[in-house]
């Protein structure tokens, strides 16, 4: 039995306890040095040319009034750290909603237009500008009040074992951190670099995507994109992420 | 299927066991085809694509280098640097890089046009590579002569199955 | 298709006879053909397969591209500061349509 396999065999016979707080790293301290670098070069990080995108829908007119700058003016400035408070309950609603559903409430509620629709690249490129605006800044998301039960709903979903393999995200996400699988490594469960541009992929994706994916890696139900299971998991990463700095668009492999 | 996270799954990193495998067996055909000195020990396929474009020049080794990730995390984007030492003059200069990658469907992989302007003869850039095999980086110079570097590189498959 | 993004790195000003790097990003899937999408197709091959660069009118630089390049490709390459002036970049994509940047270098 290789090691892996062992410890593998180890966390399965003990649930892994949740790693504690200051020991979650950054997902981007799994990548090698070379793709640590080209995530952080503007030059080289293809998800930069999906926030150039969203740079651009962000101000576009052809027809849409208001644009999303006529509100939001000098958004490297107003919406600096926007994006590390997602997700959040929502006043009027209640509801709690991602960076990708504020985006598409603003684009059908205030410009009256159709939304984009969960991973169409126009939705993916703006929530990668507005995300990008917070880089490197702490995530603070809250887990009180409205906030309490989704929280508790996601940190119940994480912990609770799903699919064929019958595995609670934990099992990986905190009990075989740093160990090999399928040529990744795995990394703590947070999603501080998403929207990221993954290899594998060969495009920008969202943290839902990245989800599914590992729905049907366990052989478990694959939710829909911004489904309430998954938005109560993202707020409960959200939270286990806190004061970390924010990373999208991350770079994965 | 097997399930994602059987220990068959987890690579044990064979880059060097492999290496050393390709390195024999480059080494004996190239013993068994070629009289000694040889030249430029590349396996037959290699070297018979590397013929075409080389209209059947043997290429020297020396002079140019190419880096490439010995473990490649993921085949869908693999980066390349090349280097050729040349002063790029008008009179001594690099014409154009090619790369080929012997077992990729379709091995002619890109080619970099430079000349005197180019300064430098330094190349960057990224490449899809089908699985482990040898990477070769060809330089066609000024005066007619070629210069040739090459690599064997593991590609580590990334083979979560994808549903999103 | 996706919108065409291309990002260009370089010097803004170099002094003449300095070599510049320049980085060039572009947004393409490269689809290499043969791959059956999620509704059972067979995807056509579609790739950029070439970029040619020009530097005040000058070819500078080409990079021929085949099925072996990566999505969303990547290439970096040098040329040498001889006079202020556009460089000009332009991409051919299989089927024949054409995409163009410039960026300008200002030589001192």
């Amino acid at each position: 039995m290789t090691a892996a396999g062992r410890a593998l065999a180890a966390a399965l016979l003990a649930l892994a306890g949740a790693a504690r707080a200051d020991e979650i790293k950054p997902g981007s301290t799994f990548l090698s040095p070379e793709m640590q670098r080209q995530q952080q070069d503007q030059s080289r990080n293809p998800g930069y040319l999906w926030v150039e995108q969203g740079e651009e829908l962000f101000s576009r007119r052809d027809g849409v009034s208001p644009t999303c700058i006529s509100c939001h003016a000098d958004p490297k400035q107003s919406l600096r750290g926007a994006a590390a408070r997602y997700p959040q309950v929502d006043a009027a609603s209640g509801k709690l909603v991602n960076l990708e559903g504020r985006i598409e409430q603003c684009r059908v509620d205030r410009q009256k237009q159709p939304a984009f629709g969960y991973e169409s690249q126009d939705l993916l490129g703006l929530t990668a500008y507005v995300a990008s605006l917070s880089k490197g800044m702490p995530l603070s998301v809250s887990a009180e009040g409205a906030a309490k039960p989704f929280y508790e709903a996601g940190k119940a979903f994480y912990e609770r074992r799903q699919g064929q393999l019958n595995l609670a995200c934990t099992q990986c996400h905190d009990g075989l951190v740093g160990q090999k699988l399928r040529g990744d490594t795995i990394s703590y469960g947070i999603g501080t670099g998403y929207p990221a541009y993954r290899l594998e992929w060969n495009g920008l994706g969202s943290l839902h995507r990245r989800l599914r994916a590992c729905s049907l890696g366990v052989r478990a139900t694959q939710f829909d994109y911004g489904s309430d299971d998954y938005l109560a998991l993202e707020l409960y990463l959200a939270v286990r992420a806190r004061d970390l700095p924010m990373e999208a668009p991350g770079l994965r492999r | 299927m097997s399930s994602p996270i059987s220990p068959a799954c987890v690579h044990p990193e064979p880059a060097l066991s492999r290496r050393e495998v390709m390195a024999v067996g480059a080494a004996g055909l190239a013993l068994g085809a070629l009289p000694a000195p040889a030249r430029a020990a590349a396996p037959p396929a290699l070297a018979e694509l590397v013929a075409r474009i080389t209209e059947g020049a043997v290429p020297e080794r020396g002079r140019i280098t190419f880096d490439i990730p010995q473990l490649v995390e993921n085949g869908n984007s693999v980066d390349v640097a090349i280097q050729v030492e040349s002063p790029m003059t008008d009179a001594d200069h690099v014409r154009w890089i090619h790369i080929i990658a012997e077992k990729n469907p379709f091995p002619d992989v890109a080619r970099f046009h430079l000349g005197p302007r180019s300064g430098r003869a330094e190349i960057r850039a990224t490449l899809r590579l089908a699985t482990s095999q040898k990477v070769a980086a060809i330089a066609a110079l000024s005066g007619g002569g070629y210069v040739i570097a090459d690599a064997d590189i593991v590609v580590t498959l990334s083979a979560c199955i994808d549903g999103g | 298709m996706a919108s065409f993004n291309a990002r260009i790195t370089m010097p803004a000003e170099a002094k003449a006879g300095e070599v510049v790097e320049v980085r060039v990003l572009v947004r393409h899937p490269m689809d290499r053909g043969g791959q059956v999408d999620a509704e059972g197709r067979v995807v056509p091959r579609k790739i950029l397969n070439r970029l040619t660069v020009t530097y005040a009118g000058e070819p500078v630089f080409r990079y021929d591209m085949h099925t072996g390049v990566s999505a969303n490709p990547f290439v970096s390459f040098t040329t040498r500061a001889i006079e202020t002036g556009e460089l000009s970049f332009e991409w051919r994509e299989d089927g024949g349509a054409t995409f163009t940047r410039t960026a300008r270098l200002v030589v001192t």
